[in-house]
């Protein structure tokens, strides 16, 4: 049976098992589906085991008497339980937001709001010429990117693939793995600041001179060759630029001269999911509060806990105490954590109330928006009733 | 790390004895570069005891070639990520395989030369590798668009 691998933003949609072996998944997709069984999560209460009903319940209980409660997380969940954690935030006129806020929920809001212009990966295949990998090292974080969906497979337009009919480009401030890949027909360029390659960009459309003038006089003349290119952005763009606003410009500024895409190179597996689902709600992405009616950077989770704005904190399928800085994470032991995770993460071990989930994609389906917003249905190997569908709703219910 | 002949005929007995068959030390260390020969078809490094060191020497030193395919192809999985690139890029799967590898999906043919299982890729069909045989051409197309450096071939 072909399933989707919930692994990263990539949905590959060719992975099966076979005689206990998962087939075609890359490493970090393997582990979700190989070890599925590890490390699962219990319900819990104050540290004692309790069934599921009564840490819903408890969950409810410390919701209905926060002040100010946050909801955060929900990247590696489905869509149909991002929309009732919407809810609950809507109900308790509290925070909600995801990791997107410290990612690239700013690209994902700016092609949502059509920003720059954007395109599916199944396009980039079939007819993409020019690839730009600016500020990401999809080696790391989305391993298939490429083998998958834009340099190496051969497309309708683009039948001979990358030994022709692709040229790649790497802009990133070390030699990443993925830049050791820009031999033949590519380019490889080492930034220190983003922004003089952005305006060398601009300044070369516009004849002028600029720092980068040669690397982006080539990249532009071979973009002129084609009718279909795409820049792919990653963490380094977004942290590498202190202003977005300068690249949506460069983007606008190059599609004068010839096609140019954009896609986000964003990592968790529904987090453009989240942004979309959030934005079609309210208009933002992210870092959103009920009570406020605005989103704002003040808003983020990290924010919130770090000013100790809030007093309760519901996280759903995310482990701050793992990804964030102590100081921050540390901060959830002063506030009522209630987490719903399928694993006994750290942040479980921690909470006031764990409720233990189904993994999406394995023991759960539901929809999962790629990085370049395609849907994608998953085909879980079966159906736990008590999923964050399931747990979600009876939350929203008690409230 | 490519092993060659001088190395291996460097800790051979160098006495062109002919006992494996070969009429020179040199000429056995490149058959046992090929593998049409193996080390224990020298008798002499078993039997005189002053060359056990050397005898140790080599057959650690000749150890990936047992790893390695017939291709001289090795895959260090602790290296591979199952980045599906090796798989994509290799010309055979590109003609066998137009509706599979050829655009980025897993092999759909039952006997591709790599394909990715649990996370990292394994050599199945080597038979079906353009190294393999006596036409063949030293291809390097899958070591070279691997970001890893997970594959590598005997003959470096
Ligand atoms: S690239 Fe992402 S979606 Fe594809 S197999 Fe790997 S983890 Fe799963
Ligand atoms: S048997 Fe050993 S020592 Fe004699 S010729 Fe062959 S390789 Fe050299
Ligand atoms: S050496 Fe060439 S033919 Fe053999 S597996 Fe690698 S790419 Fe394919
Ligand atoms: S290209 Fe390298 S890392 Fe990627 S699957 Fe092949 S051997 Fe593994």
């Amino acid at each position: 049976m072909i399933m989707i691998c919930p692994g990263c933003s990539c949905l590959c949609d060719d992975v099966y098992i076979k005689e206990g072996k998962v087939f075609n998944a890359c490493r970090r997709g393997k582990e979700i589906f190989a070890k599925y069984n590890e490390n699962r999560a219990v319900a819990r209460v104050d540290g004692r085991e309790v069934d599921v009903d009564t840490a819903i319940e408890k969950a409810v209980e410390i919701l209905k008497e926060a002040k100010n409660p946050a909801i955060y997380g929900l990247d590696t969940t489905v869509v149909e339980a991002q929309k009732i954690a919407i809810d609950v935030a809507e109900k308790l006129n509290g925070y909600i937001d995801d990791n997107s806020s410290f990612c690239l929920g700013e690209l994902v809001e700016a092609v949502l709001k059509g920003e720059m212009p954007t395109t599916t990966l199944d396009e980039v295949r079939d007819n993409a010429y020019v690839l730009v990998y600016w500020g990401t090292n999809p080696y790391h974080s989305l391993s298939r990117h490429l083998s998958k969906y834009t340099y190496y497979p051969r497309g309708k337009k683009r039948p001979r693939g990358y030994d022709e009919d692709r040229f790649l480009v790497v802009v990133d401030v070390r030699r990443s793995e993925t830049a050791v890949l820009a031999k033949k027909n590519a380019r490889f360029i080492r930034v220190d600041d983003d922004a003089e390659l952005v305006d060398s960009f601009v300044k070369v459309v516009e004849g002028k001179a600029a720092k980068y003038a040669k690397d982006a006089g080539v990249i532009i003349n071979e973009m002129k060759r084609a009718d279909f290119n795409v820049i792919f952005g990653g963490l380094g763009l977004k942290y590498g630029l202190k202003d977005l606003n300068q690249f949506k410009e460069m983007v606008k500024k190059l599609n004068e001269v010839a096609p140019v895409y954009f896609i986000p190179a964003g990592f968790h597996g529904n987090m453009r999911g989240f942004n979309e689902t959030l934005f079609e709600r309210v208009g933002h992405v992210n870092k959103y509060s009920f009570r406020d009616g605005k989103s704002d950077e003040e808003f983020a989770f990290t924010e919130l806990l770090k000013n100790e704005k809030i007093d309760a904190a519901l996280i759903v399928g995310t482990d701050p105490v793992y990804s964030l800085p102590f100081e921050v994470s540390s901060k959830l032991g002063k506030i009522n954590t209630i987490v719903v995770d399928p694993r006994m993460s750290f942040t479980a071990r921690i909470a006031d109330v764990v409720i233990p989930s189904a993994i999406s994609g394995v023991e759960a389906g539901g929809t999962m928006v790629r990085s370049d917003g395609v849907r994608v249905k998953l085909e879980p190997l079966e159906e736990k009733e008590v999923n964050d569908v399931y747990i979600l709703n009876k939350i929203k219910e008690g409230l | 790390m490519a092993l060659n002949p001088m190395d291996i005929y460097k800790l051979l007995p160098k006495t062109n004895c002919k006992k494996c068959g070969e009429a020179t030390c040199m000429s056995f260390a490149f058959k046992l570069l090929n593998r049409e020969k193996k080390l224990e078809d020298c008798k002499p490094l078993y039997e005189d005891k002053k060359y056990e060191r050397q005898r140790k020497k080599l057959e650690e030193m000749l150890k990936p070639l047992e790893e390695a395919t017939e291709t001289g192809l090795i895959v260090d999985e602790s290296l591979c990520t199952g980045c599906g690139n090796c798989v994509v890029v290799c010309p055979v799967h590109v003609e066998k395989d137009p509706k599979g590898a050829a655009v980025g999906n897993g092999p759909t043919i039952d006997d591709p030369i790599l394909r990715v299982e649990d996370g990292v890729v394994k050599v199945i069909n080597m038979q079906a590798c353009r190294r393999y045989g006596k036409n063949r051409v030293l291809c390097v197309v899958c070591r070279e668009n691997c970001p890893s450096d997970a594959i590598r071939f005997l003959e470096g």
